[in-house]
């Protein structure tokens, strides 16, 4: 699939379930692209502005698991 | 502690491994189905080999479901082109809306927490009318009202 025709889902159950598997894909894009920001040596303010969202609400969602997973994160 | 709470923690643990394998911030329906399914007790291995299903079947079914689903808004799984993030640094503890209904509805099924067997929790999950279970196990042509009505026979020679 080409994935630039949007259709939108007839059926109330697709459309539903299109909503629900949307979601989770945008949580795993926005794992990826957090932690590849973050090895580039973006802070995280500067990926909290570009998500949308306070620092702490960046930081609260993904510092544990960079840490983890060895990322060295930038205190601003 | 009772083999069947034996049985709910071994399940919701291994759910938790299915969950944080999935990337997942919550254990959900489909992560404790994944975990019946691994787990492989007698009257629950027996109904889901009937099915066809095993942990790999059900793991593909969820995939598919997963693009299905995207594809119909639309949406292409491997149009995103980023690496696989890490995994969160633990598991994740908390039970997700539908695990909670799942377990919820298989409780429900006895009248006496003593009469509850693995194959209830099962049809708890199994019960799901909408939602990802249900729609997974449809793509994989698995005939979700013969399933049940398997484990259900299963469960009446004990509660006679």
């Amino acid at each position: 699939m080409s994935g630039v025709e949007i259709p939108v889902p007839q059926e109330p159950a697709d459309a539903l379930a299109a909503v629900a598997a949307l979601r989770r894909l945008a949580d795993q894009i926005e794992d990826a692209a957090v932690e590849q920001a973050m090895r580039a040596g973006w802070s995280w303010p500067q990926v909290a502005e570009a998500l949308g969202v306070t620092r702490q609400a960046v930081h609260k969602k993904h510092a544990k698991r960079l840490i983890a997973a060895g990322v060295t994160l930038r205190r601003r | 502690m009772a083999a069947i709470d034996e049985y709910i923690n071994t399940i919701i643990e291994r759910g938790r491994r299915d969950a944080h394998h999935d990337g997942s911030s919550t254990i959900e329906a489909h992560h404790l189905l994944l975990a019946i399914a691994a787990e492989g007790e007698n009257a629950t291995h027996q109904a889901l080999t009937s099915a066809g299903l095993d942990h790999r079947a059900i793991r593909d079914a969820l995939d598919r479901e997963f693009e299905h689903s995207l594809n119909a808004a639309g949406v292409s799984l491997a149009a995103s082109g980023l690496p696989r993030p890490s995994k969160a640094a633990k598991p994740p503890t908390q039970l997700g809306a539908s695990a909670k209904l799942a377990l919820e509805r298989g409780f429900a099924s006895v009248d006496r927490k003593k009469d509850l067997r693995p194959a209830h929790l099962l049809l708890g999950i199994l019960q799901a009318q909408v939602g990802t279970v249900p729609r997974a196990l449809a793509l994989a042509d698995v005939d979700r009202a013969e399933l049940m009505a398997r484990l259900l026979r299963t469960l009446t020679p004990e509660s006679d």
